[in-house]
């Protein structure tokens, strides 16, 4: 109902200048809320990443993550330049260009630890499936909006799924297990959101269930092997962390040592052993929050996710605000989204969600992840500079 | 603005937009469940994350500090430094290095504090050096402070036996360097101490680390990157009080660093720094040297640059650097280096002294080149004639010849043996009156040369001395307690320059390298002291070269052979004429030697006397032999006197040395 109270605000002013043009309106459209959110998660991500990676061979990786961050600055900006509705007259274009890149990265992507999800660029070393994500939104949200006086029939949550299946299909199989997941759940939120009819929302629901279970033990059963094993290991292991203690989830216990022995002040950079020890791997990417968790506590923890918090509700105010379908299904669809890997990164360190390899937004150090992050935030934010002017008829 | 029609509007309206949506109760009902959804979330993180930080933290903590796995950097060696022909400067000896592994130590203040009391005792370190070292290390506890490196065998014992008083005491393997020849060589070798924050938060992206040793100066700091080697690692388990529980695995090996191999001959480098202490002494027993108090004497290869031997004096022993003993540091590079005459000081590129008379080939070759007044012809030819007087008068100032008892016409080469000052001071004056529009003909030669430049050595520090110009002048006077007339260049200073009096200074190795070019027909070498590195060879490996530095390319200085030749004919005849100013000392050697004296006013302050005096600094810079040189040597006595009384003497000491003849009894020189 917060809703209604900002709307009748908006309501009063416009009664006055019903349009509001030029730069200085649309400044003072912004989100400012969401904007101080960014700033401060972005400004705290790189005040942690500094700490995280301060004891690494290479140094800290501040410099090169301030670089990035510098770019998604730039980022952010176009996208608010770009009137999201581009994005809804160009969904097939920028699906195949998707599926299409996706497919070179299989083809020739460099192979990185046994999965090929990297392009390399000379500088910059190119994640195709992290820019997806949001591209994967868009396309989406305007096969919703296309058929948007048909959602009620079950053809549309049908076909919206039967193009989803293609990129996630494509992310699986690099694999990133965690990355198609964050597909999955999108599509959830899209299909959600764009108000598919409950009773189908429930079937798929089932459906979802059945096929997980199915993946996860009948088939193995049976002899068929969807997952690879150390994967499904990963998947099922949180929920007996001490089967194991050198194998497979020998770093989601030393995650949740890392996170425990923070405490509530922290262990400071300097006393933090899990990570300047080395005994909790991938301390910069995927296991960043117990990292943080270790070196700055509850206190510090907490603070990163109240600023989560903070953007998820912005988020969400913006899908009520947006001025047609396909922006409410795009907004709905990124903030979900984001949600998503939030809870799964940070749940995961621990050990009350899955392992998989999903960065921490604005935290883990990796350009292409911060980049697709900032275009996310900026995408909001040019969908709520162009917010529907009055709601009641 | 307000009321701009709707193609203009900058937001909403959009009218591509066929169907506005509203906010349907619907949509809102579904915003409002991935609200709650959202809050959800959130909630089991922040359970989660409270359960395990605060209610179950500290059992956490305990399982992270049971988490002993220490990792224990293996020390690689560092690699040998050999000359020329093998002989090795320096090499490894290795040590105990007695280190502390914060973490292990006792908590309390008090119980830590007498355990470092008792380390002190052991160790005969401070406990105020030790706490002042542990502070300067931020309380890491990942890595150890290193306390003392060079343990001796009673000391170790002593640990090894008490180990359980000492916890939180490790016992590491180390390397320290050692010098079989000494105090030689000592200012060119530099030295390795703990690397500094600075330099490690500066080096730390080339994989250095906190605990790491590091070049100094000289050769160890140039050529670190392959002295160093690469440190190992190991694992060690360790019980909750930090006491090893087994043998440490390695997991990496260190490898030693590369041995690098000098230019240097070491029997010359000896017979040098022996010549420089023979240069002093003879002047101090001598008439007008009885403040000679250091010098330079550096030898180099004309025809590639190679350093053959690079002295400075006074010396000191670089293994004061490895014992570390405060007294003997202090006289070194401490307070007290000062009453020492800064021994650390190399002289020979760190030091730039006025050249004196050794400069006036700089000033003949630069008259035989440049063009005359009307922008035809020379300057001089070796055929002019121009009178040698006691004296030259100009611009109302008299300047004195070195001697009066002379007053004849002759030519350069006569004037450059005899070293006679009014026939430069005429080329000097020629040069100020030039036409503006030429420049400063005479410094851009003596750049030309070198000189004023970097040598470009392979050690660092070296100094660029000094060519003045009005340029200079007015930049350097430009202070307000200067007057306009101090930021005149005068004609007087391009009359001293030509004898290498005023403002100008150069380093002994400037000079050397200006002779290697008179010596190699014109070119302009580059001295280097490093020849390669290499892995040391044994019985069933030959010695292989990693890396070859190597001579660069002499860089040809267009001068006229003729010119050149005439001005090494000047230099033969300084060293062999009846009136040669060093005659005395070369002129019976057995081998060709030609070169110039030099006696450099220089206002010095001197211990015991209030005010600056006006003293010679006693130059020799020349080469051998005369037709097919291989070696120049320049040599500087500090207020040594006369070049020939102190520096030329000094200078044949290692020419008897390089040839392998010893000269007939010398006879006293002049300038």
């Amino acid at each position: 109902m917060a809703i209604e109270a900002v709307d009748t605000r908006r309501g009063l002013r416009s009664r006055r200048e019903p349009e509001v043009a030029g730069i200085a309106g649309a400044l003072r459209r912004l989100d400012w809320v969401l904007l101080a959110a960014l700033g401060a998660t972005v400004a705290y991500g790189l005040w942690a990443i500094d700490g995280i990676t301060s004891r690494d061979p290479g140094g800290s990786a501040l410099s090169r993550q301030g670089l990035y961050a510098f770019a998604g600055v730039v980022v952010f900006l176009v996208a608010l330049l770009v009137d999201p509705d581009n994005y809804r007259r160009l969904y097939r274009p920028i699906y195949f260009g998707t599926v299409g890149v996706m497919v070179l990265v299989l083809l020739m992507g460099a192979a990185t630890r046994g999965s090929r999800r990297w392009i390399d660029v000379g500088f910059f070393t190119f994640q195709p499936s992290e820019f997806g994500k949001v591209l994967f939104v868009l396309v989406l949200a305007g096969l919703v909006a296309a058929r948007r006086n048909a959602i009620g029939s079950p053809r549309t949550p049908l076909e919206v799924i039967g193009y989803a299946l293609v990129p996630i299909l494509l992310v699986f199989v690099q694999p990133d297990f965690g990355t198609a997941l964050v597909y999955l759940s999108a599509l959830g939120a899209v299909l959600f959101v764009a108000g598919v009819r409950w009773s189908h929302l429930a079937i798929l629901a089932t459906v979802a269930v059945a096929g997980a279970l199915a993946i996860l033990w009948l088939l193995p059963a049976a002899g068929v092997n969807v997952l690879k094993p150390y994967q499904a290991q990963r998947l099922t292991g949180f929920t007996h962390p001490a089967n194991d203690p050198r194998g497979a989830t020998y770093n989601l216990r030393q995650s949740i040592i890392a996170v425990g022995a923070g405490g509530l002040r922290g262990r400071g950079v300097i006393g933090a052993t899990q990570t300047g020890l080395d005994y909790l791997p991938e301390h910069s990417t995927d296991f960043a929050f117990a990292s943080l968790a270790e070196e700055r506590g509850f206190f510090g923890a907490s603070i990163l996710l109240l600023l989560y918090l903070l953007i998820v509700w912005r988020a969400l105010k913006i899908v009520a605000s947006a001025r047609d379908l396909y922006c409410a299904v795009v907004a709905g669809g990124i903030a979900f989204m984001f949600m998503f890997q939030v809870f799964v990164n940070s749940a995961m360190t621990m050990g009350a969600a899955p392992i998989t390899g999903i960065p921490l937004p604005f935290v883990s150090v990796g350009g292409s992840s911060l980049l697709t992050n900032f275009l996310a935030i900026g995408i909001l934010q040019s969908i709520h500079l162009r917010r529907g002017g009055r709601r009641r008829p | 603005m307000a009321d701009a029609g709707p193609s203009r509007r900058f937001l909403p309206g959009d009218p591509r937009v066929a169907e506005p949506y509203r906010l349907t109760p619907q949509l809102a009902l579904r915003v409002a469940v991935l609200g709650f959804f959202a809050l959800a979330l959130f909630s089991v993180l922040f359970l989660r994350l409270w359960a395990l930080q605060v209610l179950a933290g500290d059992k956490y903590l305990a399982q992270a500090n049971d988490n002993r796995v220490r990792t224990l950097r293996l020390e690689a060696p560092r690699g040998a430094i050999v000359d020329r022909n093998g002989l090795v400067v320096v090499r490894n000896t290795p040590g105990t290095r007695l280190e502390l592994w914060l973490s292990d130590m006792p908590k309390t203040w008090n119980a830590r504090l007498a355990e470092l009391r008792h380390i002190a005792q052991i160790t005969g370190i401070p406990t105020r050096r030790i706490l002042a070292e542990i502070k300067k290390h931020g309380e890491d506890p990942l890595t150890p402070v290193v306390v003392q490196r060079g343990l001796k065998q009673d000391q170790i014992l002593y640990l090894q036996e008490n180990q359980p008083q000492f916890p939180g005491v490790h016992l590491g393997e180390s390397y320290l360097r050692q010098y079989p020849y000494q105090s030689l060589l000592a200012q060119v070798l530099g030295y390795v101490s703990a690397i500094s924050p600075e330099e490690y938060k500066a080096l730390k992206k080339n994989g250095y680390q906190p605990t790491d040793q590091i070049g100094q100066s000289g050769i160890e700091a140039s050529y670190d990157t392959y002295l160093r080697g690469r440190d190992g690692k190991a694992q060690l388990t360790v019980d909750s009080r930090g006491r090893p529980k087994g043998a440490a695995t390695v997991q990496v090996s260190p490898a030693s660093g590369q041995q690098l191999r000098l230019t240097i001959d070491i029997n010359l480098q000896r017979a040098a720094e022996r010549a420089l202490t023979y240069g002093i002494n003879l002047a101090r027993t001598g008439s007008e040297g009885a403040y000679a108090d250091g010098g330079a004497i550096v030898a180099i290869d004309p025809r590639d640059g190679s350093v053959l031997a690079m002295a400075s004096n006074p010396t000191y022993k670089p293994s004061v650097f490895v014992q570390r003993d405060p007294a003997k540091l202090n006289a070194v590079i401490g307070p007290k280096a000062a009453a020492n005459n800064f021994p650390a000081f190399n002289r020979t590129i760190q030091v730039g002294y006025p050249p004196g008379s050794t400069f006036k080939p700089v000033t003949a070759l630069a008259a035989l080149m440049e063009p005359g007044p009307s922008g035809t012809g020379r300057m001089l030819t070796p055929y002019t004639i121009l009178p040698c007087t006691p004296d030259y008068k100009a611009y109302g100032q008299v300047f004195n010849n070195w001697t009066p008892l002379i007053d004849q016409g002759m030519d350069l080469r006569t004037a450059l043996a005899e070293s006679c000052d009014t026939f430069f001071y005429r080329l000097g004056d020629e040069f100020y009156a030039l036409p503006p529009n030429r420049g400063h003909p005479l410094q851009s030669w003596a750049n030309r040369f070198g000189l004023g430049e970097p040598t470009g050595i392979d050690v660092a520090g070296e100094t660029t001395g000094l060519i003045p110009t009005p340029e200079w002048r007015r930049k350097a006077f430009s202070g307000k307690q200067y007057g306009e007339l101090d930021r005149t260049w005068k004609p007087g200073y391009s009359i001293q320059l030509a004898i290498g009096q005023g403002d100008v200074l150069v380093t002994p190795l400037q000079m050397a390298r200006f002779y290697a070019l008179i010596a190699n027909g014109g070119k302009l070498v580059t001295p280097h002291i490093g020849a390669d590195v290499e892995l040391p060879g044994n019985r069933s490996q030959p010695l292989r070269v990693l890396r070859r530095f190597g001579a660069q390319p002499p860089q040809p200085v267009s001068i006229d052979p003729t010119a050149l030749q005439y001005v090494r004919l000047g230099l033969e005849e300084a060293t062999h004429s009846p009136l040669g100013t060093s005659s005395g000392v070369f002129g019976n050697f057995k081998v060709d030697i030609a070169g110039k004296t030099g006696s450099a006013e220089k206002f010095v302050h001197v211990r015991g006397l209030p005010n600056a005096v006006k003293l010679n600094q006693s130059w020799w810079c020349g080469y051998g032999p005369f037709d097919a040189p291989t070696i120049v040597v320049c040599a500087v006595i500090e207020n040594g006197g006369h070049g020939g009384s102190a520096a030329a003497p000094a200078a044949l000491k290692v020419f008897e040395q390089y040839f392998g003849k010893q000269a007939s009894a010398t006879l006293k020189a002049s300038d």
